[in-house]
């Protein structure tokens, strides 16, 4: 079992956390640098604890799951994703695939929408609360008796 | 549709009242506003009661019933969490930062729950972002727990834990980023299923720590949350995190009994890496002669210290949760309560090769628990090392501090569910944790259910 982490942790002098702070952009009052100060210790002292000398062969945590080319199955959830939010007809864009393979923000954003499945009646009730103008009438609705549709104290 | 409400019903007693027409939806939403605005004053498990819309939506699915339709959530009535956006309803996270935030779209589980039928009652308590609390200074109160007021009620899902102890809501949404829905299901004696990652849809939800949050559902018994658990899984393609699994029926699934399953005990953990009360340790022995009496066969398992999981853990939160809120907490850092800001802001001065080297054994630590399941179906623990603590007692360096039993399971990646085990001499729920392999939350529902009813814990509620 790896000590106990407020044993561990170095202590941290005023001007090592001022640093720290000035570093990270932050303005805080002296109450909360104390408060800092004690997160801090016991936060350095978890990271302690952890390994950090690994083989550099060591695959990285994270996977990336990038677009398949255009015509490519989808094999992972996030590809499934990718390729139903592609647009469904844009001749420009089949015109130039590597166009539409490059993960590009914008591209994105313009895409349409997956398209849904065909709705139960529940799921119907459902989508048409979901629509903004549903939701309005839901606000609309929301209810001015004594103990609703307010803050409790 | 005629019929008197039951005083206490769970979610597949109502269902199947509704389904005979023996109760109407609208009755039983009107009994439970009743109980909410008579019990809540003392609990604050509510932020907002959405009356009018409750009843209307009640209205609707009594007319469904009547034209013949049936699901088992048809006119159930829950609530959510207020970190799960509500098309048109105040979302606050319990935060003054968020005070006013009225979203456009239902998150997809609420879109889920509605298209099933269910009605929201309202938004519930929780920790300010699911990390600040309890916290005295915000608008609203923390909730407080049923079984004695005094006490606290687990969190961050405290809202809900409070309000389906309470009987106020027959279930609830909660998430768990490092144990926000089995803390409070075990410090208010309900169930509550942290599943597999990527099973339920995020979206909608708002996130602490990407890496480590998961939504899911909470309610009286194992069943509750399976026939909940239904609804709610399944693939979403808008969330990166999610993935495409088959359909599993996880109601249906509880059923089949659990003779020959092999049960892991991991005794370690509450013996000596988080030391347990005596009556923790006596309501295990009790659990694993139950699951004994049931045909499992139990033994030993070993896992890594519960200290390692969570170091992973606080920093993988701390960083997340700093990233994700850094722009606002330069600009509004004293709308923040204490306790957030104890436990965020320590996130800033983490450095990205720490942060990696977490996410890194963070990969260990999964491939190591994974393992453990060549051996057995299932592992058993506690979440917690005793029954609620007071509400008084809570630290806001809590979580850094003492490490929390139920973290391992959002850093193993693993289903998680806690069910109550058993009750203190003082009348305190005590819970037990049951954790499974990847994507075997439907063995994991089925231990919790198949031992909820050879241990009869659900027959007891709190006085109120």
């Amino acid at each position: 079992m790896p000590a106990s982490p407020a044993m561990s942790a170095p202590p941290i002098s005023p001007g090592e956390m001022q640093l720290l702070l000035s570093r990270a952009g932050l303005v805080l009052n002296p109450g909360q640098v104390a408060d800092l100060v004690l997160a801090w210790r016991q936060v350095a002292g978890l990271i302690a604890s952890i390994p950090h000398d690994r083989p550099l062969a060591d695959d990285m945590a994270y996977a990336f799951h990038l677009a398949p080319p255009v015509g490519a199955a989808a094999t992972s959830p996030a590809m499934a994703a990718a390729k139903r939010q592609q647009p469904i007809a844009r001749p420009k864009a089949a015109a130039r695939p590597k166009a539409a393979v490059r993960p590009n923000a914008k591209a994105r954003a313009k895409r349409k929408p997956a398209a849904p499945r065909a709705p139960t009646a529940l799921q119907a009730k459902a989508k048409a609360q979901a629509t903004p103008k549903a939701a309005a009438k839901r606000k609309a609705a929301k209810p001015v008796g004594r103990k609703t549709a307010r803050p409790r104290r | 549709m005629k019929g008197s409400v039951p005083p206490f019903l769970t979610i597949a007693e109502a269902g199947r009242l509704i389904a005979a027409k023996r109760l109407s939806p609208v009755e039983l939403v009107k009994e439970l506003l009743a109980r909410i605005e008579t019990v809540d004053p003392r609990l604050n498990a509510f932020l907002l009661v959405t009356e009018r819309q409750a009843l209307a939506e009640a209205r609707t699915a009594e007319r469904a019933v009547m034209a013949g339709s049936r699901a088992p959530l048809l006119g159930i009535p829950l609530a959510y969490k207020d970190i799960y956006e509500t098309a048109g309803v105040r979302t606050t996270a319990h935060s003054r930062i968020l005070a006013d935030n009225v979203p456009k779209q239902d998150a997809e589980t609420v879109r889920r729950l509605h298209a099933e039928g269910v009605v929201m009652l309202g938004k519930l308590a929780t920790h300010e972002f699911a990390i600040g609390g309890p916290a005295f200074d915000l608008p609203w109160p923390p909730a407080r727990n049923p079984w004695d007021t005094r006490r606290f009620t687990g969190g961050s899902s405290s809202g809900s834990g409070a309000a389906v102890a309470a009987g106020m809501a027959l279930g609830a949404l909660g998430s768990d980023t490092g144990g926000s829905i089995r803390l409070p299901a075990a410090y208010c004696g309900i169930a509550g299923i942290k599943p597999t990652p990527g099973l339920v849809s995020r979206r909608g939800v708002i996130p602490l720590a990407p890496s480590l949050d998961t939504a899911g559902p909470m309610a009286w018994t194992a069943q509750d949350c399976a026939i909940l658990l239904d609804a709610l899984a399944g693939h979403d393609p808008l969330d990166p995190a999610s993935v495409a699994v088959p359909k599993v029926s996880y109601a249906g699934a509880i059923a089949a009994p659990v003779k020959g399953l092999r049960v892991g005990l991991l005794r370690r953990f509450y013996e000596h890496d988080v030391p347990a009360s005596t009556e923790m340790l006596q309501m295990v022995n009790r659990a694993v002669a139950t699951l004994k009496g049931l045909g499992c066969r139990v033994d030993d398992a070993t896992l890594p210290a519960v200290q390692e999981y969570n170091a992973v853990g606080r920093v993988i939160i701390s960083s997340e949760a700093y990233a994700l809120h850094e722009a606002t907490l330069k600009q509004r850092l004293s709308d923040y309560s204490r306790a957030f800001r104890v436990r965020v802001l320590a996130g800033a001065l983490v450095r990205a090769a720490d942060y990696i080297a977490a996410q890194r054994r963070r990969s260990d630590l999964i491939a190591i628990t994974a393992q453990a399941f060549e051996k057995f179906d299932v592992l058993i623990a506690v979440p917690t090392a005793g029954a609620a603590p007071m509400l008084t007692e809570q630290r806001p360096d809590d979580g850094f501090s003492r490490p929390l039993l139920t973290t391992v399971a959002n850093v193993a990646a693993i289903p998680s569910m806690v069910v109550c085990g058993g009750f203190t001499t003082a009348g305190l729920p005590l819970g037990l944790e049951i954790m499974g392999p990847a994507w075997a939350d439907a063995t994991v529902l089925r231990v919790g259910h198949q031992f909820e009813q050879a241990a009869g814990t659900r027959e007891r509620r709190p006085e109120l």
